[in-house]
């Protein structure tokens, strides 16, 4: 069966266009310009995505609005942020309500495709015996690319999914440095390099919420990050 | 000129008050004078009337009004106020005026002068005969030649006597006359009566005579004799006339001093201009003596200076008002006494049966009017520069005060838009109603349209930026689309040239935005303790990376450099230096990261070969939106890069200069931080 996937998007060119891209995917695509429409939809029936914008028509932060709507009628409902709204601040709120992504509308529809896609995986990996050859296991960290879950000591650690693809990607090769633009590669995104810092801090701080003596996502200034065991 | 300096200048035309008070000074002076004239005049005609109703009492007779010649041997009899003593000395008659030399035809000088009191007329004769003669003994007067001084007085009755005077040793004598005896021959007869002093002196003699006023009359003789020549001066015996005595009338001071106030000198003269009597004085009214005359005196022109000059004589009166008065007009006059103190002159004619027989002259002093005009005009010369001592300092103060206020909004207006572009509303008096307080509140309402606008321009940036961001998702989105659609090669070839345009519409929005951005992430920053050398020394590792073309030469202490601070925002300033170096590096050149420890600070500088930057750019070269250099790449500039650079640099307590290389092949862009 077909997933459907919900697109709150006030801007129809382009609420077509994702339409369109996803539907190419085989998914199935149920569109709402504002808020109301898509909770009426909803009441009936949830979508297993949803793909939100945070300004809906009249409402500028519609969209939290309907993601806390959301996720207090499902509490697994995968939600994903797409928004023009690139500032550090929106990300938080977005990621606070409860969104397992904060996207932003730069980037392109294959991305966003791949993304919408490795977030399927997950809810589905997620019912899945766990894949030993998608394990990384790094020290303390644990990372199940197959589930796209992580944990530090055992303790899971929650990341978004750009979070997730920025620590795979630095402990896939402990003491290579990464540079930015091949983090953005790796977490499919388009960022400029503040938001790449912003994240980093952020995984960092997710880490030291369980252990404070966390150091292991190291700062080659210039240059970019790398992973140290 | 400034404006204290203006008002300063017009409260200086306060000065025209203490002029205005002297001309009023003047005036008041002047009407003064006038009603003091014609008080005055009034009071001599009063006078003048009142005597020429008992004429008797002004003048001896009435009948007698001939000129009084002086040549003619006419003497004018002084009013005596003491008894003299007959010791040949003049001193003790107390008159002021010089004997009068007596008519001459020979050369043989002698004058003479004539006194009386109540009782007695007194003369005075001073001789110039340096040889004396002295009277033989017992001789017979005009046989033998002596010194000698003959007199002759007619007698009230008329009847003439003879006498003579002379001695053979100078002293206390007796007057002499000759009579003839029944046989015809003469002797000579001692008057006892008549009292006088011999006294002989280096040029002469001198002889002080006393006579009796009941042997003395209206005409007079009298002639001085040379005994050793031919010597002779005065009015011998043979002039049938004589010389005329013009007496003072006795009892007529008395009476005068009946008519007349304090301060005020009257005077009854004859037609001759001789003096008949007098009262009062001058002088009992004056308040205090004269001081020296204030110095602002000289402001108010010389009044006084062409006024004539009246000398006072002891026997006459004289000057205008006597002169018109003996024509029969009453005059008056102001004058100057001969010690230039100034005098008010009123003299009205004695008219008896329509003759003009005297003048009543009436004197006052106008010192008193002068002391008075000056104390007034020092009052108000004194209390006019005090006001405009005052108008002065007050309007200077007013002045100092409006030009402070002016100062202090033209500073504020000066410093109202800082050098990073912000607006400090908020103009200093804008609370006060008057003109200034408008101006001040024209440059609020003028600063807050700008900082309106400038707020705009700020933020259009980031929300150019933002606003375009859908449209260009939506191109973008679209252009995805198409790819899938499985297009011709040549179709795709055109897809990935509108795609590399998308993408460089996306960094110049980045770019657009990236003040915004950095502002906000230095508010979100938090400070962590690291080293900056390792973080410089990793940074230009990278830029050698990421710069394969230029050279980069990196100079740092030997020992690691802890400061506190946000690293990434300090990478995020290096970038920016160092793209700003890289842009302005000519190929081949070199850029230098230098690093070094300064007391309480550290000093960062990247420097780069390559143009240098005009000297008036310098110092705004790190303020918003300034952009004068263009780089030589086709990346978007907004002059925001080394604006980045400022706000970073002074979040950290620090601050952010360019220069141009000392030898002008290059630039330096120096950041200071503190140490902790």
């Amino acid at each position: 069966m077909k997933k459907q996937i919900a697109i709150v998007e006030d801007e129809p060119a382009l609420r077509d266009n994702y339409a369109a891209a996803l539907a190419r995917q085989g998914y199935l695509i149920k569109t709402y310009s504002n808020r109301s429409a898509a909770m009426q939809a909803f009441h009936t029936r949830l979508p297993d995505l949803a793909i939100i914008d945070i300004s809906l028509e009249d409402e500028a932060e519609g969209g939290f609005d309907l993601c806390r709507d959301l996720r207090a009628a499902s509490a697994e409902l995968p939600i994903i942020f797409l928004t023009a709204r690139d500032s550090e601040l929106d990300a938080v709120s977005g990621l606070r309500l409860g969104a397992d992504d904060f996207i932003t509308k730069d980037v392109s529809l294959p991305h966003l495709a791949a993304r919408v896609a490795a977030l399927f995986r997950r809810i589905d990996a997620l019912r899945l015996p766990a894949n030993a050859a998608e394990m990384i296991r790094r020290g303390a960290l644990t990372i199940d690319g197959e589930k796209m879950q992580t944990t530090w000591n055992g303790s899971p650690v929650i990341l978004s999914l750009t979070e997730f693809w920025i620590v795979h990607a630095l402990a896939r090769n402990p003491g290579h440095v990464k540079n930015r633009q091949q983090l953005m590669d790796a977490a499919n995104v388009v960022l400029d390099d503040n938001t790449i810092t912003s994240h980093i801090k952020r995984v960092r701080r997710k880490f030291q919420h369980i252990d404070t003596a966390f150091d292991a996502i190291q700062t080659v200034y210039g240059m970019g990050y790398r992973w140290v065991e | 000129v400034s404006i204290r300096l203006q008002l300063l200048i017009v409260a200086l035309t306060t000065l025209v008050l203490p002029w205005a008070g002297c001309q009023y000074a003047r005036e008041l002076e002047s009407a003064l004078r006038g009603s003091q004239e014609r008080s005055l005049l009034a009071s001599a005609g009063t006078i003048a009337n009142a005597l020429s109703a008992q004429p008797q009492r002004v003048f001896r007779d009435v009948a007698d009004s001939g000129a009084f010649s002086a040549a003619q041997g006419d003497l004018y009899v002084y009013p005596l106020v003491t008894q003299p003593l007959i010791d040949g000395y003049r001193e003790d008659w107390d008159i002021a005026a010089d004997p009068t030399p007596l008519p001459t035809s020979t050369g043989y000088r002698a004058r003479l002068q004539a006194g009386a009191t109540e009782h007695y007329l007194y003369l005075f004769l001073e001789v110039d005969d340096r040889h004396f003669d002295p009277e033989p003994y017992n001789v017979h007067a005009g046989k033998d030649r002596f010194d000698r001084v003959n007199l002759t007085l007619q007698n009230p009755d008329g009847a003439a006597a003879s006498y003579f005077f002379a001695t053979d040793a100078p002293g206390l004598i007796a007057a002499q006359s000759v009579v003839k005896n029944e046989d015809g021959t003469q002797r000579v007869l001692v008057e006892p009566r008549i009292q006088a002093f011999w006294l002989q002196t280096a040029a002469g003699y001198r002889l002080e005579a006393r006579i009796p006023l009941s042997f003395v009359g209206r005409h007079l003789w009298i002639e001085a004799l040379d005994g050793s020549g031919d010597g002779r001066a005065g009015i011998g015996a043979d002039s049938a006339a004589g010389g005329r005595l013009f007496f003072a009338t006795t009892g007529l001071d008395t009476l005068l001093a009946t008519f007349i106030r304090d301060g005020t000198l009257a005077t009854v003269i004859d037609v001759n201009s001789l003096k008949l009597g007098l009262a009062g004085s001058l002088n009992a009214a004056r308040l205090k003596e004269s001081e020296e005359s204030p110095w602002y005196r000289y402001f108010l022109g010389a009044d006084t200076e062409n006024m004539p000059t009246i000398t006072a004589a002891p026997d006459h009166m004289s000057g205008e008002p006597v002169r018109a008065a003996l024509e029969g007009n009453a005059r008056a006059q102001w004058a100057l006494s001969g010690t230039r103190e100034l005098l008010l002159t009123a003299a009205a004619p004695i008219m008896i049966e329509g003759r003009t027989l005297g003048a009543v002259v009436l004197q006052q002093a106008g010192d008193q009017l002068l002391a008075l005009r000056d104390d007034a005009l020092t009052r108000l010369f004194n209390l006019t520069l005090i006001a405009t001592a005052a108008a002065v300092i007050i309007m200077f103060g007013f002045a100092s005060w409006i030009s402070l206020r002016i100062g202090r909004l033209r500073n504020a207006a000066d410093s109202a838009v800082g050098s990073d572009g912000k607006i400090r509303l908020g103009m200093p008096d804008s609370g006060r109603g008057d003109e200034i307080g408008d101006l001040s509140r024209g440059f609020e309402r003028l600063l807050s349209r700008l900082n309106e606008h400038t707020q705009y321009l700020r933020t259009l940036g980031g929300k150019l930026s933002h606003e375009l961001r859908t449209p260009l998702t939506i191109v973008r989105s679209s252009l995805d689309n198409l790819e899938s659609e499985g297009l011709r090669d040549d179709q795709l070839r055109y897809i990935t040239r509108a795609r590399e345009g998308t993408v460089r519409l996306q960094s110049i929005l980045s770019a657009l935005g990236a003040a915004a951005r950095v502002e906000e992430s230095i508010k979100q920053s938090e400070r962590v303790n690291f080293d900056l050398r390792d973080l410089i020394t990793s940074a230009v590792a990278a830029y050698r990376d990421g710069f394969p073309a230029a050279n980069f030469a990196l100079d740092v202490p030997p020992d690691p450099c802890f400061m506190r601070g946000a690293p990434d925002l300090l990478v995020q300033l290096l970038d920016k230096l160092i793209e700003n170096a890289v842009d302005f590096c000519p190929a081949g050149g070199s850029i230098t990261v230098h690093l070094a420890r300064v007391p309480s600070n550290y000093s960062l500088q990247v420097i780069n070969d390559g143009p240098l930057i005009p000297e008036a750019p310098l110092k705004h070269l790190f303020e918003s939106m300034f952009e004068q250099r263009q780089g030589r790449d086709d990346k978007p500039h907004f002059g925001l890069g080394l604006y980045i650079v400022r706000l970073i640099a002074e979040f950290h307590g620090g601050a952010a200069v360019a220069a141009n290389r000392a030898d002008g092949g290059g630039v330096i862009f120096s950041i200071t931080l503190p140490l902790i």
